[in-house]
Order: C-alpha cells, then structure tokens, then sequence
C-alpha cells in the first residue's frame, strides 16, 4: 500500500513538472519552435497585423507565372484589384490543401478584422496522389506545432513524430492500393472498373503522335492523366471532404463569408488525350462539390473550365499552374463572387481578362512594367511618382509584353506620355524594340526634342510608330524612354495603343 | 511501432497495466497480442513470415527431442536451413542475385535479372537467431523443448526485444515466460528509468548527432577533412547511442513486466582493444557468434591458420548477418582483420595489453582512444552505402585539408554529447538503473526532471529510424 501512495505521489509530481514546463516552454522556446519547424505560421500572423479584411488562400497557383507574362501578379492580387478599398492579404504555400488551410484559418484569431475567406479548390486534392503524396509527411510535421493543443503537447508530438509520418514507399504502396481498390460506381457503367485498370490499358495501347507512331511520352501523359483524375469522390471518406467541411464549421462559428475557388483543370487536353468519359468523371466530381458546398452556404466559385488550353503553364504534366490571362480569369470569376458580400466596394480593374490593345501605366508602381525603381518622388505629373531617366537610370519605366499576348496583325503602335524636362535632352529618345528569334532586331527610336522642345513644365508627347512587317513573327515587343546623359527626364502617365 | 512513437506512448502503459490486471495463467496470450500488435504496425501480412520462422523450429525443436544421433543431426540441419532460407530470400537474395549476374557476365553468360525487391521484415535477422537459437540448445540438450505452441511464440516474438534485440537464448527468457510476475514496484521504477535513459539517448543524443553525420555522408568532397573526422566520430556516438538507447528501452520494458534481458553493452568505447570491444559491443550477438558458430568451428582449439580462418569466418558473417551489401562484409572482414592482428602481436610480444595490470593511466587513455580511433575509422564501411562512398570519404579526407565549407555543429548538440560521454564513464561496467537508484531523491528526481524536459524539447524533429531496424 505504501508503495502504491508513492507510485501516486510520483505521478503527481510528474505532472505538476508538466504543467511547469508548458509555462517554461511557452514562454522561452515556443517562438523560436514555430520559426525553426512551422514558418508558415507568419503567413498568418502577416494577414492579422496587416488588418486584412479578405484572405485569399491557396497554393502554388497563386505564386506560379510564366516567364513572358507582361504582369506577373498573383491571382489574389488581381483579386485585390477589383476591391482597392478592402484590404485583401492572401496565405500561399506551394503543395498545400484544405486540410493544411484548415490548420492556418483555424490561427487566426476570432478578434481579428477578417471577414472573408476565399480557400482554393483543387480537384486534384481530391485524388489518391494528392492524397498519398510523399509531401504529406512535411507538410503534416509543419502543422503540428499549430494545433489546438497546449504548446507542450504539440511539441511531445513533435518529437514523438505523432503526426502522419511514412516513408516514400509506404506512400507509393498507399497510392497503388487505391487506384486499384477505388472501384467505379455503379458497376458496369464505366469502361473499366478502376483507375489502375484504365491506366494499365492505356498505358498498353498506347497513344500515337500525329506521325501516326507511337508516342511514350503521350502515353505517360495520357496515364497520368487518368492516375489522377479518374475517381470518384466519396463524400463519407475522402479526407479532403472532411477538411473543407472542418473550414465550413470554422467559418460558421468565426462568422465568416466563405467562397471556394474552385480552380480550372486542363480540360481540353485531358479530353484530346482520354476522351469525354474521363471528361464526364471530371464533371461529375465538379457538380458533387459545388453542390454539396452550395447547400452549406458556401459561394463556390466554378473556375472548372474557364481557362483555354494555352493559359496551362505546364503542358507535359497535370498542374494547376497559369499564365497571366488564366490568373486573370480566376480572379476575374473569384471577384464576380465577392460582389454578393461588397457590392459598393467593387471596382472595374485595369486589366482585362482577354488580349488588349491598350496599356496605361501611371508611375504610381501599382502596374508590374520593368524598370520600376526609376520611380522617384523628384517630380510627378498625377499621383506621387514618375520615372526618373538619366544620371542613374539610362532606361525609364519599360513596357514590356510578348508579341503572342497581343492581337494578329497589329500596324502601328500609338504612345503618348507625359513628360518633364529641365533642359532640352538632344540624345534621348523614345524606343520602340522589336526582337525574337524568328525575327531581325528591330530599334526604333525617336528624338524626344523632336517631338517637344518645351522645359521646365510636363507636357503631352505623342508619337505613332509604324511596326514591322514581321511583327507577328516577332516575341517580344518593348517601349521606353532612354537617356544616355546625365541631364534628368521625367516620364509619367504612359499610355500604350497597338492599332491594327 | 517504433519506441519512440506516441503510439508506443500509449500501447506501453496499457499493456503493463493490463499484464499486471490479469492473472498469470491469462499473461502469456495477452503479451503474444500485444506482440503481434507491435509487429503488425510495421506490414501486417509479414506476421507470416514470423510464423513460418516460428512454426519450423517450434516442430523441428520437438523431433529433435525425440530423436537421437544421426536423424537429430539431419532434423537440426534441416530446421537451420529452413529457417536461414525465410532469411535468405527476404534478405539476401537480391544481392546474391546481382553478384550472380555480374559474375555471369564477366564469364559471357546473359540472363535476365529477376529481382524479388521485397522489403525487409522488421528484425527478421533478430527473430531468426533467437528462434535458431533455440533450436540448437535444444539439440545440444541445454534446453527442453517447449510444447506450448502459444509460450514459444511470445519467446520468439515477445515484443519489447522483437524488432532488433537483445537476441536471447531460452534458458534466460523461455523461462522466465512461465514464470508468475508478481507486481513489484521496483522492477516496475527501474524499468522507468531505462526507458527514460533509452529514450534520452536515442532522441535526444543519437538523432541531433544524426542530422550532422547525414549532412557529412551526404556529399564528403565539400567537407573539409576536420570536417569529415568530426562526423565520423559523431556516427560512433550516434550508432551507439541508437542502439543502445533501443536496447535500454527494451530491456525496461521487459524489466517494469518482471522480466529480466541481458545488457547489450557495457561501455565499449571504453575498450582497449577490438577484442574487449566485441565483448562490450552488442554482447547479445557477438556471444551468439561465438557459441553457435565460432565454437562449431573448433574456436581455439585449433592451429594457428585454422583459428586465423574460424576467427576470420565468424567476422564476415557478422558482418553479412547486418546487411546484404559488400560494405558490411568488409566491415566485418576488417573488424576480424584488426582482431586477429592485436591478438597475434600480444602473442608474439606477450604483451598482451589490454588486460595487462599495472598499466599507466595515460597508456589506458591512449589505448581506448586507439580503439575508438579504429572502430571509428571502420564504421566507414558499415555507414557507407558503396564502395564510391567509402573512397569518397578517405579522399575528401586526405584531401580537403584546406577546404572552406559550412559544417557548423551547434552548441546544443555538443553539450548532448558531453553529457553521454560523461554518463557513459560514470556508467562504466555499470547501469542507469542501478547507478540511479543509489542516488538521494532529489537528485534523482532532477535528472528524471531533466530528461523528461529535453526529451520533449530538444529531440530532432527529424525522422530517423533506429538503424538496426534495417537488419
């Protein structure tokens, strides 16, 4: 009996020691924890101190460009555009899904100033290879410090590796048991049974080049298409059912308004390189969800087919990554849904979602063209800013898109600026550059002097230049001002007008 | 399950408690269950492969029995080849497969390669020696056969030695299986702090040393070559401490249930020579070794070549029993190498020094350090995935003398690994549990208090698996 007593009061002891450390550990180590093992905590803490309003939340969709986008924004910038007045922040991180977004919107604070939350879908999360993805593991062991435990507790599961730890191989052994025991339902009304059966045809048949040869390269493409798009979404099981239903039930108890983004999927080439069975799959998962979150009172945003082909970043591969037009209608589509919640606060943006003609940059350093630390508050015509060419920047602010992203057949190309000069500037001119590899350099300048002799005052220049003949052949087209002198010029509120 | 998991967190106490809350006649099934829930958090269906392991020499152990002279000799031959096949085909078979290609190539003979590429069974080098083990002293006459089908199972599969050991014999654990555990509050504080000390080490020790030693191995040409000696003096310390923070575990483990499993080590660095160092150096299967093999082989009782090859044979096959690569046969061909040296010099010269009394202090400090400094220089091989990787590391080391790189080993850990190296020479031919329990209760309680706390704030978050799981 004695020893029993003693048994207990060490128990005792060790917990009152326990609940000493979570004071100690709290108040001296936890902080450098979160930065060493969870980071992506500032994400949140930056959307809380910067007082946003709307938290776009996503993963490499929002960060991916590519190399000839004119403007490289963000989808959720973009989506900022259209709502100046609310502040918009988003949380990004690549490879990230509903059960991670969950985790992060759970840290924010109920007292914060958020009032709306836009949390991408991704089909592709709802598949056995986002599911079983080797990534899992760390992004598992990044959340563990963030749950909704005592800080001492998250730390024993740190150590004690209580989160979903497996090895790659267990994961890949995971993946290939479901493609094969996720049978199709209703039996017998799809060509095959399961995704593994579909993808070992497939893969067997093989897909043909338009040489009429076979082509592995298509046929890999072709069964990775298939890997990871032909399921069918249980709403009792799949995981990430039960991660966004968690962030309903969290935005139901914060209050607040939710969309979900539902981002597009190459539907195109799937359809060219499967067929509209896989197609029909795709929209079946589609319809399961918008109307499933639509009954919950959640503003989904159908973006499924509502980017073309060439807007896919990646064309050898199934990602969710988009060029500057598809980021625009995402946004576009995403910021028509947040009218219902800011009617008044809605704005028409700059951009446009399809190929445009004109440019307009006013030198504020809100427009993405090169050459922005040339931005000075020396002088300016509106706003606060211009571009300042000469001691130290030879190259004012510089228009800059590729030949493709503008319309055929285009003749002239009209600008007009404002500009300011001290002293008349016989050497600088305005450019005009035409280049590719198909085509010759073009270097089109124009004596500023030419087109004004006035100082000391900003005034309107306009020049109309005639463009290439082989403009349609060319890649890259770009418009400045240079100043090979010290003397300074000052460029503001550029407009750009490409006329056919 | 790993030792060092939340599961086992849980499973622990509730197996304890349970054993205690239950009668005797009702504990050996309820450990075999908890044994085979261990086993199966691995991959379920490799239970299989136990119970075939188990099923041949739990059969084979009866006949033997039964049978005398020649018939015994075939049955123990055939329950021996039976079982190292399970092993051989789960194990060995891809690599002698590869060998057999290269080796029919270089003669001009093309087949296909049928690889197996199956993965390895946890502790399945573990479980086979222990289950062979029984076989032999049952065939020895050391050891009568058990009948119970159930008790041999959880002698073979008892869960806190399951997966790497240590690998005991029957007379030390089949008997105490049948023994009544009366609860004792002793065994129950002093198994605790086994597995506090295990854990301590392993998590907190073995692991951070783990992230320098990896970061080293990883790519050895951008290390300078003080460098690459630091990280391989860490791997020492870090095999160590693994191994002995997973046989500590499993010895308190046993230990809180009333069981008692022999020590696996007993400070080897402390060694003066390869020879003391294989006797403190994972004792459990160096006496194996040298019971069932090297005394098979005439040990030595023999002339000088003859004992040269049974010393020399016993090494490799050490070295091969840990993995099916070239780097462990090397491994172990050196450590035999070194052995048969030291002990021919002491032969010659009669020196015989690392037993020699009335040696300075400073002598004995060089000594150990010599052998540390070998030992060392070996785990080479056994750390190395290839032979490029071993070539790459004694280059970078006479080599990048004058290499400037970024190898930077932060405060903590070195701190960690002054506190085991103090532990382990206060600890000399002594244990924590032992040592602990000399202490008055408060300095006891604040080195619990201690390891508690740096347990569950300075483990690496990273994942490394107890290295001997792989064999």
């Amino acid at each position: 009996m004695r020893k029993h007593k003693a048994l207990l009061v060490r128990i005792g002891v060790v917990v009152l020691l326990m609940a000493v450390y979570q004071v100690v550990y709290t108040r001296f180590f936890l902080e450098k924890d979160l930065q060493q093992h969870s980071p992506i905590i500032n994400l949140v803490r930056k959307v809380v101190d910067e007082h946003a309003e709307i938290v776009y939340v996503g993963e490499s969709s929002n960060l991916t460009f590519r190399v000839d986008d004119l403007d490289k924004r963000r989808i959720s910038e973009f989506v900022a555009e259209y709502y100046p007045s609310i502040k918009t922040r988003d949380i990004t991180k690549e490879a990230c899904h509903a059960g991670v977004y969950y985790q992060l919107l759970r840290n924010i604070p109920a007292t914060s100033s958020v009032k709306t939350v836009v949390v991408t879908m991704n089909l592709r999360s709802f598949d056995a290879g986002w599911i079983y993805s080797n990534l899992e593991t760390a992004l598992q062991k990044s959340l563990v410090l963030l749950k909704d435990h005592p800080a001492l507790y998250n730390r024993l599961m740190l150590s004690f590796k209580g989160y979903d730890i497996k090895s790659d191989a267990e994961r890949e052994r995971q993946f290939r048991d479901h493609l094969k025991s996720d049978k199709f339902l209703p039996e017998g009304s799809f060509s095959y049974r399961s995704a593994a059966d579909w993808d070992y045809d497939l893969a067997m048949t093989g897909k043909k080049n338009a040489a009429g040869e076979y082509d592995k390269a298509l046929t890999e493409l072709a069964c990775h298409y298939v890997k990871s798009y032909a399921f069918q979404i249980d709403t009792l099981h799949n995981p990430r059912i039960l991660d966004f239903d968690r962030i309903v039930e969290l935005a139901k108890s914060r209050n607040w308004n939710l969309v979900f983004n539902l981002l597009p999927e190459n539907v195109t080439m799937l359809d060219s390189l499967v067929g509209d069975e896989l197609l029909g799959m795709v929209k079946a998962s589609r319809d399961v969800l918008v109307k499933r979150y639509s009954k919950n009172n959640v503003l989904v945003v159908d973006n499924l087919e509502k980017v073309s082909l060439e807007e896919f970043v990646d064309t050898n591969w199934t990602t969710e990554h988009y060029a500057e037009f598809g980021r625009k209608v995402v946004a576009h589509g995403v910021a028509q849904a947040l009218k219902r919640f800011y009617p008044a606060a809605y704005h028409q943006p700059s951009f446009t979602t399809g190929k445009t003609t004109e440019f307009f940059n006013d030198g504020e350093g809100k427009t993405p063209w090169g050459q922005q630390q040339t931005l000075t508050t020396d002088q300016h015509f509106s706003g606060k800013y211009s571009s300042a060419i000469g001691r130290d920047e030879q190259y004012g602010l510089t228009f800059e898109s590729s030949v493709r992203r503008l319309p055929d057949s285009l003749k002239v190309v009209h600008v007009e600026l404002m500009l300011f000069q001290i002293a008349e500037v016989p050497d600088a001119r305005l450019v005009i550059e035409v280049s590719g590899r198909k085509v010759e350099k073009h270097w089109m300048p124009v004596a500023i002097n030419g087109l004004t002799d006035k100082t000391g005052t900003w005034q309107k220049i306009q020049y109309d230049c005639k463009l290439p003949r082989d403009f349609d052949e060319a890649d890259l087209v770009k418009i400045f001002v240079y100043n090979p002198t010290a003397a300074m010029l000052y460029a503001d509120d550029i407009r750009i007008r490409f006329e056919k | 399950m790993l030792f060092n998991s939340v599961e086992f967190l849980l499973f622990f106490p509730l197996v304890t408690l349970l054993f205690y809350l239950l009668p005797h006649r009702f504990r050996w099934v309820h450990l075999l269950v908890a044994s085979c829930v261990f086993y199966m958090f691995f991959i379920p269906q490799y239970i299989l492969v136990l119970l075939v392991t188990i099923l041949i020499d739990y059969v084979a152990a009866i006949y033997i029995e039964r049978t005398e002279y020649r018939q015994k000799k075939i049955l123990l031959v055939v329950s021996v080849i039976s079982t190292c096949l399970v092993l051989f085909i789960f194990k060995y078979f891809d690599f002698f497969n590869q060998n057999m290609l290269l080796l029919s190539h270089r003669f001009g003979f093309y087949y296909p390669e049928k690889a197996i590429h199956f993965i390895l069974p946890i502790g399945l080098s573990f479980h086979t020696f222990q289950s062979l083990s029984y076989v032999i002293e049952v065939y020895r006459g050391n050891q009568k056969a058990e009948r119970n089908f159930g008790i041999y199972s959880l002698y073979v599969m008892f869960y806190p030695q399951l997966v790497t050991g240590p690998i005991e014999r029957p007379q030390n654990l089949l008997v105490q299986l049948r023994e009544n555990k009366v609860y004792d509050y002793d065994n129950l504080s002093k198994g605790l702090r086994l597995m506090l000390f295990g854990l301590f080490i392993k998590m907190v020790v073995a692991d951070n040393l783990a992230v320098y030693v990896d970061q080293i191995y990883a790519d050895p040409t951008r290390y300078n070559s003080w460098s690459i000696l630091t990280g391989l003096s860490f791997y020492s310390f870090q095999i160590y401490c693994d191994f002995l923070g997973y046989s500590t575990i499993a010895v308190g483990c046993a230990r809180s249930m009333g069981y008692n499993l022999m020590d696996n080590f007993k400070t080897p660095y402390l060694a003066k020579s390869i020879g003391e160092f294989w006797q403190r150096w994972h004792i459990s299967l160096s006496t194996w070794f040298r019971d069932y093999v090297y005394f098979s082989l005439g040990g030595n009782r023999v002339k000088l070549l003859r004992w040269v090859a049974n010393i020399m044979v016993v090494f490799i096959l050490s070295g091969l029993w840990h993995g099916a690569n070239w780097t462990f046969v090397l491994w172990g061909f050196a450590h035999g190498l070194v052995y048969v040296t030291e002990t021919l010099i002491n032969r010659v010269t009669k020196w015989n020094y690392s037993e020699r009394k009335g040696f300075s202090s400073i002598m004995s400090v060089m000594l150990v350090m010599k052998t540390f400094l070998v030992v060392t220089f070996i785990w080479i091989l056994f750390r190395a995935t290839d032979i490029h990787q071993v070539r790459a590391i004694l280059g970078s080391i006479r080599h990048n003398f004058h290499v400037v790189d970024d190898f930077h080993v932060d405060r903590k850990t070195w701190a960690f690994l002054t506190v085991f190296i103090v532990s382990d020479l206060m600890l000399f031919n002594d244990r924590f549990d032992r040592w602990c329990s000399r202490l008055q209760w408060l300095p006891r309680w604040t080195i619990y208090a201690a390891m508690i706390f740096l347990i569950i704030l300075f483990s690496s978050v990273n994942n490394f698996p107890f290295i001997y799981f792989q064999f």
